[in-house]
């Protein structure tokens, strides 16, 4: 339903790109997060799908009608698409049902529809107040039921967690989430949290440096990253370098760059023959207590330091780490 | 997925064509003609430019360019100096501090906007004079050795500063008093002293604000005319008066007006990149009222005196003195017609300034809307009149007006209607100049208020499926009101003060309140003149201290 | 706050129409004949320019619609308005502007035997293009203390040794400082108009600034001794409302210069018809007004100007002064001179 076709946008006049040649498809349905380092060009990527700002080159097709290209453009009251943002951008100087009706004025049956979309967001009793009379997060399931009220084709949620402090993050996250799988509604999701984009979207899209670096599902990015960007997105990684592949005695391919988690390195395997493939022997210089995890700070006997997680209380001193060949993440 | 981007074709002619092309709408369109028909004066005297100089450019070069140089920069100077002073100090004190008095001093601080400054100038030198006010006075103490000669540039200086001061004033105070109240706290809980909370966070944070304020300062200081002759100063707007009248060489005083349009446009671009530079330090409002501390006694006191100075100069001694003249020439000024006169002031004035923020409206709104980024760089051009002399402007208005006058004279007659001048002559071409003198009064504030408005605000209206114009009207009027109502105000106080202009523009049987007060004047009754000086400072006061509660409430 | 705008817009309301409405009424009242106008440009504004036209208006039923502005400013006007200008009377303050007015074709020859015979010749241009209705003098206040009015001689006298640091005058952007200069240039040549120009400026008391009224205080106030002014602004002081002003002109001996020469340099203020008058008639009756007995006594009385018709009685202050002998240079060379004066003015640094 939503097609991008090698998108440029350039703040500058092409010194710098903001994107370049991005390109990427959105099935109905899909709830789909951009995540990216500040930055990286998420929010000009929405604004310019939303029809805030236009492409320097490259296309955007809704629903299979080109809505932004060379030639043409769609103004962003024409596309139907629902945005909410980061500062959620209620009008100040209306109430919270005024907020909502807002953009159905057109609608017949609007009163219902608007209050429907309060008691979707669970704030019925409120539709008389202002903006700034509700905390953030009541603040944020209003501008949610105002995005969702023109019932969009897609919704654009622009950093919709970042000014919340993480409780309440995860919570919202979660309300919202539910109430958008209520209405089926197409989702693409912007955040730089990969957290938020794991609990609630089907694909991941990965922006860096205003390119798309992967798109895939959620699982398939931890398992296959295609750049060791990506694979520490998620999770804490190693790259084996050079040193690290002399120490473990593992000869990798020089053509590619690989790594591994930190989770996949085993410390003090049980049986060193058969289970690890690639080991050496490490000093424990120092041992965080994380909770129930414990991170500890390694110098290997060649020099190399790297730290590692393990649940063992106990291990100390001079100790064994290992790991398998299958768990080795090779990028080109 | 085909990868058709080839970026280096991106920023090619044939691209950038492509899109001039998409992105051209009509708001790009509207804002260029609105910006043309403001500065079609401006153009029409530029024009004149091409001509080059006329042949006493030499002459004004050799013997009379430096003085006007210097002067000018003078008074730059001196004024900007003594405004920052007396504008920031009065405006930090009044928003930080609680002191016997504030409330009241707070409105009266800006009243000094409400009078004329030649009528300020006239009113300091019938106190400084010989026979004048303080001059009696010392008299009686016998000390009347004591003469203080105002007449002189710095006198000159003191008197525009004094008048003109209230524009730092204002907007360096909405500034404090919209600011944060938490940078406050936050200093304080730094255990940072007061006086350097002032001049290492809240003068930085407040800069664009002052300077805005400033720039105002000074185009009006390049702009006096009256003062500026009357005390003897040449300067380069008298300059331009003189080598177009005196010497008769209308491509000369071009000329001028020419320099200093380059020198006003210099500044406008200064206040620019000097705010966008410091853009990034200016968080967002927040509603949090400023805590007023409430100091110790002594320091209470003297706060108050400190304040009572600019007031005291700006309005009380010159309002007095004009109450003294009123009091004296009473009988002779005063009739019925008198009080007509400044009713038609009044509603002169109210009209253009709605005309006059109307236009400034489209051009800030039109060209935000218009695709095309260097738009808003033209829409800039729209405020340029403010910087170009009154009489100037009108000579620029009347050039392209008469010759459409001209022009439909002759059509109508073809169809047998004998008309006069539409135009020229009547109530149009005046609140067309005034549109045209004014906008940049305008503009400012709107604008400024506009750019607290974040952009999500009206871009989730557009993306909600609602239109530029709709989004304006429901959504961005009523958040930029204050600024609309503040811009209102402001030209038309400018409006009942305009002199030159409406000199030459003004229908036949309309006096305003200012071109009466200017016939006495020039015809060296500055007593007669004090009545109708007063009218205006009385009037144009009901609306200031209308901006202050607008300002207070915000 | 929606009260009083809304009560801000209904005022606006009504005077905007109101306004319109009258200009409306100006255009069609060319048309319609109904009602006789005659449309001055003026740079007069006194009050009892007011009075007289109003005694025209109910002599004659012609009603009198005024333009006020600086003369520059409305002969400006009218080089634009060309053709089309309503105006039909142009009058200014000085002859130096009428000559202006004149050489850019601006003015028109009128017939009125009775302003030929009744404004004398040296007073009406030679075209009778326009014609002098007041006389004002420019003179010298001298401190009755400081000066012994036997020192003083003629207008090229100041210039000498003796007057150094004496002489206040206001600055040479007024129009009479450069009709005199215009007269020295006419009468002494320009080399010596350009030397005198120099002397005057050698001899100030202080940088120009200000009125003539100024000068005068500057006098009394010990800045100077002596001022170059105007005649009718001292009777203007003598009737001053405010007393200390009065009290001030009393102070001050008035000298006519150049009595045994040539006489004291005079200005008119004067009028003359628009060379494309739509009311020509009206024009030429207004201006015959003007230079009326009627008129003439009020401009005397109440402005202390010398009428220009011998038979009127100068008002008491000005009979004061006593009779003096004046310069009856043709004005036109006022206008002819005025822009060299400009130029010398600049060029000696004359402020």
């Amino acid at each position: 339903m939503l097609k991008i076709n090698s998108l440029s946008k350039s703040f500058n006049k092409g010194k710098s790109y903001a994107l370049k040649n991005v390109s990427f498809d959105l099935k109905a349905g899909d709830v789909c997060a951009i995540v990216g380092e500040s930055g990286s060009g998420k929010t000009t990527l929405v604004r310019l799908i939303a029809g805030l700002e236009r492409p320097d080159d490259g296309s955007i097709l809704l629903d299979g009608n080109v809505v932004a290209s060379m030639q043409k453009f769609i103004q962003p009251n024409k596309r139907k698409i629902g945005l909410v943002f980061q500062e959620y951008a209620l009008f100040p100087h209306l109430t919270i049902i005024e907020n909502v009706l807002y953009g159905i004025s057109k609608l017949k049956n609007k009163k219902l529809r608007a209050v429907e979309m309060l008691e979707l967001v669970g704030l019925s009793e409120m539709e008389s107040r202002y903006p700034h009379q509700l905390s953030g997060g009541q603040q944020q399931r209003v501008a949610l039921a105002r995005a969702l009220a023109p019932n969009p084709s897609l919704l654009i949620l622009d950093e919709p967690f970042s000014n919340l402090d993480s409780m309440l993050r995860m919570q919202l996250r979660n309300e919202v989430f539910e109430i958008i799988k209520k209405t089926g509604v197409t989702v693409l999701f912007v955040t730089h949290d990969t957290q938020d984009a794991l609990s609630v979207a089907d694909e991941i899209l990965i922006l860096q440096n205003g390119k798309v670096v992967q798109k895939d599902a959620a699982a398939n990015l931890y398992v296959k990253p295609n750049t060791l960007y990506v694979a520490s997105l998620f999770g804490n990684t190693i790259q084996i370098n050079k040193n690290l592949q002399a120490a473990f005695r593992c000869p990798l391919n020089e053509d590619c760059c690989h790594a591994i988690r930190n989770e996949k390195i085993m410390v003090n395997p049980s049986n060193l023959d058969s289970d690890c493939e690639y080991t050496t022997n490490a000093k424990v210089i120092k041992k965080i207590v994380l909770g129930d995890t414990i991170q500890l700070l390694l110098k290997l006997d060649s020099g190399e330091q790297l730290s590692v997680t393990t649940q063992d209380n106990n291990i100390e001193g001079e100790i064994t780490i290992g790991f398998n060949s299958k768990d080795i993440l090779e990028f080109k | 997925m085909k990868q058709v981007g080839n970026n280096i074709e991106t920023f090619s002619l044939k691209s950038k064509f492509k899109r001039f092309k998409r992105d051209n709408n009509r708001w790009s369109v509207f804002t260029l003609a609105i910006v043309l028909f403001l500065a079609l004066p401006i153009i029409f005297i530029g024009v004149e430019l091409f001509a080059g100089p006329g042949e006493t450019w030499g002459h004004i070069l050799e013997f009379l360019l430096p003085d006007y140089v210097w002067n000018s920069l003078y008074l730059i100077i001196f004024c900007s100096g003594l405004v920052l002073t007396l504008g920031v100090s009065s405006a930090w004190f009044v928003s930080r501090f609680d002191f016997p008095m504030r409330k009241q001093l707070e409105w009266l601080l800006i009243l000094p906007l409400a009078i004329p400054s030649y009528i300020v100038g006239y009113a300091y030198a019938g106190i400084f004079d010989y026979g004048g006010s303080l001059n009696l006075i010392l008299r009686q103490l016998n000390l009347d050795f004591i003469r203080i000669e105002i007449m002189n540039r710095a006198g000159l200086a003191f008197v525009l500063s004094i008048s003109l001061f209230p524009y730092v004033y204002v907007s360096a105070r909405a500034f404090f008093l919209n600011q944060a109240n938490n940078l406050l706290e936050a200093s304080k809980m730094l255990g940072v002293s007061e006086r350097k909370t002032f001049f290492k966070l809240m003068l930085p944070l407040a800069r664009p604000a002052i300077v805005a304020g400033l720039v105002l300062v000074i185009m009006e200081v390049l702009n006096d005319y009256g003062a500026a002759q009357y005390y003897g100063v040449n300067t380069f707007t008298t300059g331009i008066f003189r080598s177009w009248f005196s010497l008769e060489e209308p491509e000369t005083a071009v000329y001028l007006s020419a320099i200093l349009i380059v020198i006003i446009f210099s500044l406008i671009l200064f206040e620019k990149w000097q705010i966008r530079k410091v853009k990034f330090t200016s968080s967002k409002t927040n509603n949090t009222q400023i805590q007023r501390i409430k100091p110790q006694k002594s320091l209470r006191f003297t706060i108050f005196f400190l304040v009572l100075i600019p007031v005291i100069l700006g309005f009380v001694l010159p309002v007095s003195q004009l109450i003294y003249w009123s009091y004296l020439t009473a009988s002779t000024v005063f009739d019925l017609e008198f009080l007509i006169i400044s009713l038609k002031s009044f509603g002169i004035a109210i009209t253009s300034a709605f005309i006059t923020v109307f236009f400034a409206l489209l051009l800030i709104y039109f060209s935000k809307w218009s695709a095309l980024k260097f738009i808003k760089n033209v829409a800039r051009i729209g405020v340029l009149g403010y910087a170009i002399p009154g009489a100037v402007i009108a000579i620029g208005i009347m050039i392209p007006t008469l010759a459409l006058d001209k022009w439909l004279i002759e059509f109508l007659a073809k169809f047998g209607i004998e008309t006069g001048f539409i135009i020229n002559g009547t109530l149009i071409a005046l609140f067309y100049a005034y549109a045209v003198r004014f906008l940049a009064v305008a503009y400012n504030p709107i604008e400024s208020t506009a750019l607290k408005v974040d952009n999500s605000i009206p871009d989730s209206s557009k993306v909600l499926g609602v239109g530029n114009l709709k989004t304006f009207i429901r959504i961005e009027f009523p958040l930029i009101k204050t600024g609309v109502f503040s811009a209102v105000i402001l030209v038309f106080i400018d409006v009942m003060k305009e002199l030159p202009l409406t000199l030459i523009l003004k229908p036949y049987h309309i006096d305003t309140l200012a071109v009466k007060a200017f016939e006495y004047a020039s015809d060296e009754m500055v007593m007669e003149a004090a009545i109708p000086s007063l009218f205006i400072i009385f009037t144009a006061m009901i609306p200031v201290i209308f901006l202050n509660k607008l300002l207070i409430k915000k | 706050m929606k009260k009083i705008l809304i009560a801000f817009a209904a005022i606006s309301l009504f005077t905007a129409c109101g306004n319109d409405q009258e200009a409306k009424e100006n255009t069609t009242e060319k048309e319609v004949e109904m009602e006789q106008v005659v449309n001055v440009y003026t740079h007069r504004h006194y009050e009892p320019d007011q009075l007289i036209f109003e005694m025209f208006e109910e002599k004659t039923g012609i009603k009198v619609k005024v333009i006020n502005a600086s003369a520059d400013e409305l002969i400006q006007k009218m080089k634009m308005e060309g053709k089309q200008s309503p105006a039909d009377v142009l009058i200014t303050v000085d002859a130096g502007r009428l000559g202006r007015a004149k050489e850019q074709g601006l003015l028109q020859s009128i017939n009125s035997e009775l302003l030929e015979k009744s404004i004398p010749s040296h007073l009406q241009d030679i075209d009778n293009q326009w014609f002098g209705l007041t006389k004002r003098a420019r003179v010298i206040a001298y401190s009755l203390d400081r000066v012994d009015p036997k020192e003083l001689t003629t207008y090229e006298d100041l210039v000498s040794k003796n007057w150094e640091g004496r002489i206040l005058v206001r600055s040479s952007s007024n129009i009479y400082n450069q009709s005199l200069l215009a007269s020295l240039i006419a009468n002494d040549g320009e080399g010596i108009a350009k030397k005198w120009s120099e002397g005057i400026v050698a001899n100030m008391a202080r940088s120009p600034k200000g009125s003539d009224r100024d000068q005068v205080k500057a006098v009394v106030a010990g800045e100077g001794d002596l001022a170059i002014v105007n005649s009718y602004y001292i009777g203007k002081m003598l009737n001053s409302p405010d007393l200390e002003e009065v009290e001030t002109a009393k102070k001050i001996g008035l000298f006519f210069p150049n009595q045994e020469g040539r006489g004291t340099h005079i200005n008119v203020s004067g009028a003359g018809v628009a060379k494309y008058a739509p009311n020509r008639e009206n024009a030429i009756r207004f201006i015959e007004f003007l230079a009326g007995e009627e008129a003439q006594q009020i401009f005397t009385d109440s402005n202390y100007e010398y009428p220009v018709l011998e038979s009127i009685q100068a008002t008491d202050i000005i009979k004061s002064w006593g009779d003096f002998k004046e310069d009856t240079l043709g004005l036109n060379k006022l206008g002819e001179n005025n822009k060299k004066a400009v130029l010398i003015f600049d060029e000696t640094g004359w402020k």
